[in-house]
Order: C-alpha cells, then structure tokens, then sequence
C-alpha cells in the first residue's frame, strides 16, 4: 500500500461529512439524529460534520418510510454525493416500515431498493450512541483503500 | 495583572494540558443496562399463550416459533419498537427489557387479556363452522360433529337452535380461528387488553 494511500485512509477516517436526507419520517428519528450534535454526544470530537449537502457529504443518512414524493429525487440525492460515499438507514422505517406499514399505506419500504445502503440502525428511535456508533464503524470499514478497491 | 495573564497563559503550554486539548475523546456513552432495550429470554418456558404478538403494535416484530427446547418467542429487529408490552404482557415472564419486569413485580402490575365473542344474530346461520374449527372445542370435544352440534355443555361454541351460542366465553384463547371461517363475518372476537394493579391470584 502506498504512502498516499494511507495518509488518505486515515483522513477519511478523521474526517466523515454527513448529510440526512428524511423521506418521510415521523421526526423521532430526525430529533435523535440531531441530538448526536448536542454537547453529550459531540459528534464533532470523533471528526463527524453535519452539513446537509450531499456534494461535499461522505455519508448519507436516511431517516423515515420511503414516502411516493421521494422516488426520483433520493436516487438524484444519492448520485450527488461524491465517492467514496456510504448510506446508512436510521431507524426501523427505512428498514421495515415499521408501524407505517400497514395495508393501504402509501409507503414503500424498505430504502435498500432504492439506493445501496451499508448499514442499518433498528430501533424506533435508535438512541444517538448507536447512531454514533454505526456511522464510526461503517466509514473506516467503507472508506478504507477506496482507490485500491476501484481498480 | 501582567503576572496573573502570564500564569493564565503559562496554563496553556503545560505539557498535559496540550495533550488533553489535542488528542482526549470521551468514548461513545454505553447505554445503560437499566434502559429498555430489545426484548431478551430469561430462559423460562413459554407457554405459547401468543399474548406477546397479540399486545405487539408493530407489524412483524415478534413471532413464536417451535424450536427443539420448545416454543420461542423471536423479536425481529427493524420491526421492534422497544415498547416493552410483549414483557408486560407475558405471562410467564419469558422476555425481559430493561427494569420493566422488576417494577412489575415491585408495583404488582400486569397486563392482563380478556376475550369476548360477539355473535351477530341477524347474520349467523348456523353452519358451525366455528364451532368445528375452534381449538378449545377441539380439546374439550374432539367428536364434534360436522354442524357444530354436541351433546356436551362444556363446550366454548356450540350451535343449538340454527344459532351460534357462546357458552364458556373464560374458555377462549382469543386465536380468532372462528373469525377467520365464518363465511358472514358473523362473529367477532375482542381482545380486551388492560393493565390491572394487584393481579387476582395474588390477592
């Protein structure tokens, strides 16, 4: 492995820019997201920024049931992050449904049929240390030799 | 003043105090083992009384299957919602999640099922469907003929004079199965769930 190479896999693991894109949750989710930003979980001191723009984000959190409004326009969210980039699915909607779920609902889950997702986070919300928690062990595993891995 | 702001800044050089500012981060906060979590086994028996999946309100998170040491309750993650009334609601207490079965005992508090079968008269017409298909009748009745009629009052349903009659309605298991074959939607089951202080056995 290259010198460039290494210097490059310990910043992206230093460095992780999120953005969350929230298709359609019930806010439980959104609350818990920003709640990891607060003083008692300081995300922040692990090197992970906020800043809600997919083109300058590395990891794409995606909160809530796929509701119809988001069929063309989360893939073109997904498109508009740069790679190497991961999506995490926060909580049990992108994942199940959960209780939306239900017969006559318009939603339609789960996410992973729309965009790749690489990590799921259950709970209904999950608490802001297992979101912490999914996003450090996901990036250095996704982001690790992303240039090695596309040749 | 000068000597004070140079012992402030003096403050900032320490060796230690760079070393914290520069490379200290507190670790992930652990959750507390007190907070309710995903529902675990105690490893008592299950009864299979399925009152888990009747209080579970979200689709999917919990199910019983049969495993060699007996039927399991299954939690599927994704799906739970961590609410804990599959805890409280078990009878035997087979799952556990955080102190929700310590303060059950200290409180004396249960959930406790009651069913009630409702027969529409002006719909029912007496095929005994339910009656034949129901698996408390089958237990107590295994005779029972094609029609829903028997010769015992023992029974949970029972067809006499061309109507469904519920006779033992403490008897039923609330399974819906005699919903599910009724070809009128004749008869409904309710499931009454409520929280009771002081259980009556305990008393």
């Amino acid at each position: 492995m290259s010198l460039l190479q290494r210097v490059k896999n310990f910043v992206r693991s230093k460095s992780i820019h999120v953005a969350y894109v929230d298709v359609g949750s019930c806010n439980g989710c959104d609350i818990e997201v920003l709640a990891c930003l607060s003083p008692r979980y300081d995300i922040e001191q692990y090197g992970i920024y906020v800043h809600n723009n997919p083109r300058e984000a590395d990891i794409l959190l995606v909160i809530g049931a796929f509701t119809p409004g988001w069929e063309e326009k989360l893939r073109s969210v997904w498109e508009k992050i740069p790679d190497p980039k991961a999506a995490i699915a926060i909580g049990n909607c992108p994942i199940s449904g959960c209780v939306f779920n239900r017969p006559h609902s318009l939603i339609d889950p789960p996410v992973a049929k729309h965009i790749p997702i690489s990590a799921q986070v259950p709970g209904c919300p999950p608490r802001p240390t297992e979101i912490l928690s999914a996003v450090l062990a996901v990036a250095p595993v996704v982001f690790k030799d992303y240039e090695v891995k596309k040749r | 003043m000068a000597l004070s702001l140079t012992y402030y800044l003096k403050e900032f050089f320490r060796l230690e105090w760079l070393q914290k500012f520069l490379f200290v981060r507190t670790v992930p906060l652990v959750t507390p083992p007190y907070f309710r979590n995903f529902p675990e086994l105690t490893g008592k028996t299950c009864t299979h009384h399925l009152f888990c999946m009747m209080a579970c309100p979200a689709p999917g998170a919990i199910d019983v299957i049969r495993t060699p040491e007996g039927w399991q309750p299954r939690i599927h993650l994704g799906h739970c919602i961590r609410c804990g009334l599959c805890v409280e609601a078990c009878p035997n207490g087979v799952l556990t999640s955080g102190r929700i079965l310590e303060t059950m005992f200290y409180d004396n508090t249960a959930l406790s099922f009651s069913f009630r079968i409702d027969v529409d008269t002006d719909r029912c017409m007496g095929c005994g469907n339910c009656a034949v298909a129901c698996p408390v009748n089958k237990l107590i009745d295994a005779q029972m003929s094609f029609g829903g009629r028997a010769s015992t009052d023992d029974l949970l349903l029972k067809v006499s004079e061309g109507k469904c009659q519920v006779l033992h309605v403490e008897k039923c298991t609330g399974c819906k199965t005699c919903e599910h074959h009724c070809p009128n939607e004749a008869i409904s089951v309710a499931r009454l769930l409520e929280a009771v202080h002081a259980p009556e056995e305990e008393l």
